[in-house]
Order: structure tokens, then sequence, then C-alpha cells
């Protein structure tokens, strides 16, 4: 029977419904609504490899604010990050893309894990009255990209580019997740 | 060339001036050792270059002007540059020597922005210098003389992100068929990189897949567990598969445990051409309905207590999306009641394989199609003469977070088949909610199944119909439908028969992997 008891964990363990478990919460610091996910770590695995082996990964977020669970946006904002590893500080160095980029190095995985979520912020401007006294919930996604965004576009359509897209869109789709929470409320 | 930015940034001039003279000029001027001043030579000055030394916490900015008058040691400067990168962790710092005139040194501190480089925001490993470039997967010479001389060129100077993508472009574009993957690792001493770009040939470009792996685990409510665990081990092109099953009554009508061992290749000569040979051995377990079905109807062959199979086959690719195989299934049938008298069913095997996908922005559509024709005959020396028919179709298309499946198999046998090439219909992935022992618990010689499953993100739904029966019997449609958490690796789902008088839940779950 012992053996039966382990598959039960197995099926658990293995099962999309496991980041559940995980703990999120929500502050404002100054104009902006911030998470924390205590449990959430993107720096594992393949993309610990392919940072190890010197290459970047760049890591796209999205936070959204929801009025219920499941429910429809209320606000929602995009960042994306790129990761590299310094081979010899054995660091990990963040840059935030885009307008406005900032960049950090020498940050431990934990602290580059934290940086990155840290940066991921919605305006309570765009929260509207769930920035003040109504409860609402959280979605936070993230999604691991193999290659510089706009290099699929730019190579001419073939049947080897669509099996390379489909391939690629597979790896994405396991290295990426997905956690929802609430509900919360900002005093 | 110019540099392609992959995003906004603000490039200041003066910082690109920094950087060029942080990160270029020292491995310029290691080789230009005349104008080094040597280890120990008096410092004549420190200057401190991109960064207010007021941006320093005072204890550092004491040391760096402690520094004058003391005597030149390279590894207390980089001691310094590696404290400032820790106070200030948004720059990248580089240390330069310079003798002047009167002999003495000048040490210069050049800090330079991450985020003001295109390069070191792409990787921040841009900073070091590369010592070496190597190819792997391919020899060299399968290279063009230019690309290998553009390759070597980067040894000296840090490392361009954008010139890097272009090498990886124009090594994919001389070998289309392969992947090149650049990977960076630690030179010889501190600040050196070596680069490798390394082919591996493109998955996609395969015209012969492996057999697909046959593991899961699963739990059926009426059935019990059933458990099948295969490690496949080997390269691109070989792979030998040691295969163990544990009372697996979710394939066949039989309950088996036992090994397999198999070998295949699926680059025989050409891509086109790969063989297979598999080895099993099975002991089976029969199910009480099973045993009274078989004593009711003697005209199907008797069970067994152990099944041993050998299934040699060579498969031939027309396209990369039409693949022929032709091959043998042998087996020796230990009889249950007779042990150790046996029976054999050796059937030679033909089938058809399509499979196909298409892609389009947010939708992907894949067809899997296939035929397989058994036939026993005496010229094998097969004690059982039959032949079998099964042909399946899939389609599969998801669009975002939203997938739909539809599946049909069609079946049919005529002659006297052994027990395990009989259909079967009621288990965790056919007729869910039914269970095979009810429906038919001997099999039956002919089937059909259709299902369509609605699938958003892990949340499914799906309506199974189905019959299995013996053509001297009437065929009965049975209908079923459930729901529950369901993806291509995992599932727990709760399934109801629609058309029976016994409203029973059929709860499954599993892993298949």
């Amino acid at each position: 029977m012992t053996w039966r008891w382990g598959l039960i964990a197995l099926v658990l363990v293995t099962s999309p419904l496991r980041l559940i478990g995980q703990s999120m919460t929500v502050r404002a610091v100054g104009e902006a609504l911030h998470v924390r996910v205590p449990g959430l770590t993107f720096i594992e695995g393949p993309v610990s490899d392919r940072l190890q082996d010197g290459r970047a990964v760049r890591i796209d977020f999205e936070l959204s604010v929801l009025d219920k669970s499941q429910g429809s946006t209320v606000a929602r904002a995009q960042h994306s990050f790129n990761l590299s590893f310094d081979l010899w500080e054995q660091r990990f160095a963040v840059t935030r893309i885009g307008q406005a980029p900032r960049s950090l190095s020498h940050l431990t995985r934990r602290a580059a894990e934290d940086w990155c979520l840290d940066n991921v912020t919605v305006p309570l401007t765009a929260m509207g009255r769930f920035a003040r006294d109504t409860a609402f919930w959280v979605r936070i996604e993230y999604r691991v990209q193999n290659r510089a965004a706009g290099s699929a576009e730019e190579s001419t359509f073939t049947l080897q580019t669509l099996i390379d897209v489909l391939s690629r869109r597979r790896e994405d789709q396991e290295q990426g997740k997905s956690m929802e929470a609430g509900p919360f409320r900002l005093n | 060339m110019a540099r392609r930015l992959p995003h906004a940034i603000d490039m200041r001039p003066l910082s690109l001036l920094l950087l060029f003279l942080a990160l270029c000029v020292p491995w310029q001027a290691a080789q230009a050792q005349d104008t080094e001043p040597p280890e120990g030579t008096i410092i004549e000055s420190v200057d401190v270059r991109g960064l207010p030394r007021d941006n320093l916490s005072p204890g550092l900015r004491g040391e760096l002007d402690g520094l004058t008058g003391e005597r030149l040691n390279r590894p207390r400067l980089t001691e310094l540059a590696a404290r400032i990168e820790a106070e200030r962790p948004d720059v990248v710092v580089a240390v330069r020597t310079a003798a002047s005139p009167d002999g003495r040194a000048r040490v210069t501190f050049l800090v330079v922005s991450i985020s003001d480089d295109g390069s070191l925001v792409e990787n921040i490993n841009a900073r070091y210098t590369v010592e070496s470039v190597e190819i792997q997967g391919i020899p060299d010479s399968e290279i063009s003389q230019a690309l290998r001389d553009r390759l070597q060129a980067l040894v000296g100077r840090r490392l361009d992100h954008d010139e890097a993508e272009e090498l990886d472009d124009r090594l994919e574009a001389e070998r289309p068929g392969f992947d090149v993957t650049r990977r960076i690792s630690r030179g010889s001493e501190r600040g050196r990189i070596r680069v490798v770009f390394e082919f591996s040939e493109k998955e996609g470009t395969r015209w012969i897949p492996f057999t697909a792996s046959r593991s899961k685990f699963v739990y059926h409510s009426e059935q019990g567990w059933s458990g099948v665990l295969d490690i496949p081990m080997g390269n691109r092109n070989h792979r030998v598969t040691a295969g163990f099953a544990f009372d697996n009554n979710d394939d066949l009508i039989e309950e088996y445990s036992g090994f397999r061992f198999g070998f295949e290749s699926r680059k025989l000569a050409t891509d086109r051409l790969g063989a297979r040979i598999e080895i099993s051995d099975f002991n089976q377990t029969w199910k009480d309905p099973t045993l009274l079905a078989l004593a009711v109807d003697p005209g199907i062959p008797e069970p067994y207590r152990e099944r041993l199979t050998v299934d040699p086959s060579v498969t031939f690719a027309l396209t990369p999306f039409v693949r022929v195989t032709g091959g043998a299934s042998i087996s020796e049938l230990e009889s249950l009641s007779n042990s150790p008298a046996s029976q054999m069913a050796s059937a030679l095997l033909a089938r058809v394989d399509y499979d196909q996908r298409w892609h389009q922005p947010r939708v992907t559509q894949r067809v899997e199609a296939s035929y397989e024709f058994r036939s026993a005959t005496e010229a094998l020396e097969s004690d059982l003469i039959y032949k079998r028919h099964l042909g399946k179709v899939r389609y599969r298309y998801t669009q975002r977070r939203s997938t739909v499946i539809a599946d049909l198999a069609l079946g049919g046998i005529t002659g006297d088949a052994p027990l395990f090439e009989r259909f079967s219909l009621g288990d965790s992935s056919t007729l869910r909610g039914w269970n095979k022992y009810d429906i038919a618990p001997a099999g039956g010689d002919r089937v059909f199944h259709a299902s369509l499953e609605y699938r958003y993100r892990v949340l499914g739904l799906f309506l199974d119909s189905g019959s299995v029966w013996d053509s001297n019997s009437e065929m009965r449609i049975r209908l079923s439908s459930g729901f529950g958490v369901q993806s291509d690796n995992a599932f727990v789902t709760l399934a109801f028969p629609l058309n029976s008088d016994d409203l029973g839940v059929t709860f499954t779950m599993g892993v298949r992997f």
C-alpha cells in the first residue's frame, strides 16, 4: 500500500493546483501596488542551467488586479527583465527593460527574484476604488522567453520555422507559472 | 556595424566613451606591454571616472585616496574595483593603469552604468574579454573559412551581444537543420571568458520520432491502480528503453505486470529509415468477470498466465508527416489452465502514421492519424489465426488558453485473436464513466469510440461515446460525460455514464509522462 500513497503524493505534487499553497501578500508603496510571493522561484531548473552556461534569459511578468476570483481585470501591468549570471562574480545581474531601464548586479538568486517581483507593480491610480476600500484579487504570471523577442517575426515563414515556433511554444508553456490570490484590501 | 538596441535605452555619449575605455583599453594595453607600469611602481595619482566619489562610502573613498604614494599592486586594485561594484551594484568597474613620463603609475577606475550599455543589459558577461572561441557539435571544416575567421576575430575583445547574435544566425544559415547554442564559461584567468558555439540537430527536422513514453500511474475507482514506467536512455539517434508494468489494467482487458526492453534507431543510413525491436514478458491476472465471460463463450481463445512477445519493425518516412511501418509481433502465450502448454500468436503488421501541425498567431492545430493492420497466419506458425484492423484520428485545436480535442477510433477483428488483441473501452482514457468489465469483460472484436473534449487552462469537460461488441452480437452505443482537471500530463476527473440505469460516478486520477 505504501507505493499507492506515494503515487497519490506524486499526483498532488505534479498538479498545477500546487501553486495554491504559495502565499502572496500585497502592499502599497508610494503610488504603486507591490506583491510578494515568498514561494515563487523562477531561477531554477532549465532557467538556472541556461544562466550558468553564461546565456541570458528574458522573463515577462504580468500583474493583474481582479475584481474577484477569476474575475475581470481592473488594472494590469507588464514588465520584462533580462537576467544573466556573472561567471566570475558568481552573482546574478538583472535589468528591467523598457523605457526607463534599471539594472542591478551582484545579486544572489533569491535577491534577483525578489528584485524582479519588487519591480512588478501596478499604479494605484489605475485601480480606482480598489485602491481605497474595496476588496480585490491579484494574479501574477510569468513566462520565460527562450530567445530575444522579435527573432521569430524577423525570419521567413517556412515549414522549419513553423516547427521551431511550435517547439518553442511548448518550452515556453513549460517554463511559466501563474498564481492568483485574494481577497486583499488596502486600508 | 550598427548596434540594434533591443529596447529604448538612452546611450549617453560620455558613458559610451568611458565604456570603450574601460572595457577595451585594458586588454589592448595588456598587449602593448611598454605602456603598462610594472608591479611595485609608485602610484602618482588615482582617478575615478563615471561616478562622483561622493557616491561611495567614506571608508572606500579613504582607501582609494590612500593608494597615492603606495606601490602598484594589481590584485589590490581589482579588489577595490569589486568593492565599488558591491557598493554600487548598478555599475561595472574596470581598472586602467598607465605609466607617467617620470616613471610613476597613474591609476584610473572607470565606472559604467550597466543600463547604459545594450550588451551589458543583455548579458553581464559582456564586460569580460573573450579568450577563445570554439565550435562544438560539428567539425570546424563544415563552417566556411570566412565565418571561422569572424569567430576568431572575437578573441581579445569584449563580447558584443549583437555581433554574437548575428554570428549565431550566420552559423545556422550555413548549417540548416541545426540549432546553435552559445555557451560562455570562465577563461583561464579572471576577467577572461571562453565562448562555445554548440551545434545540435533540430528536433523538428527528424523524420522519425522515438516511440512515445507509455509511463503513467493511474487510479480508476472501479479498476484500481495501474502503473507503467518507461526509462529511456540513449542519444539523438538510438535509444534503449527499459519498461516496467505494475498491475496495469488500463490498456487491455487483461491486467499485467512485468518488464519490457526495447531498442530503437531512427537513423539507419538515412534519417528516413528507422528500426525497432522490443521484447516483453508479462504475467497476467484476470478479473472474475472476464473469466466468467470466457467460460460462457468458448469461441474466445483461452486466457494465459504469461505472455512473452518479440516485436521487430522497420519504419520509413515518406514525408515529414507520413510514415509507414512494417514488422511482426510474435507472442508465446502460456496457458492459464494447462501450463506449461502454450499457444503462439504471431502476426505480420503494417502501419501508416500521419502527424501534422499548423501554427498561426495564437492558434495551433494538429492532426494525428494512424491505421494498423495485423495478420496472424500459419506461415508464421501461429496457432491463432486472425486479422485485426484499427484506425485512429485525433484533431487538436488550441487558441490561447482554450483547447478542443476530438478523437475517433474504429476497429475490427476476424478470426481467433488472443485476448491481448481484443478491443476494450471503459478506462481512464476511453468511455470514461463506464467500467470495461461491465461493458465487455472479455473485450470485443468490433470497436467504435468517439470523444470530444474542451479544456480551459487545466479545467476540462468531455463527452465520450462508443461501443465494443462481438460481430455476432448487437452493437450498443454508450455515452458518458465528465469534468475535472485535465492536462496532457495530469488529470483528476469525475465521469458519469449517460444512457445507463445505474447513475454511478467514476473517479479517475493520474499522471502520464
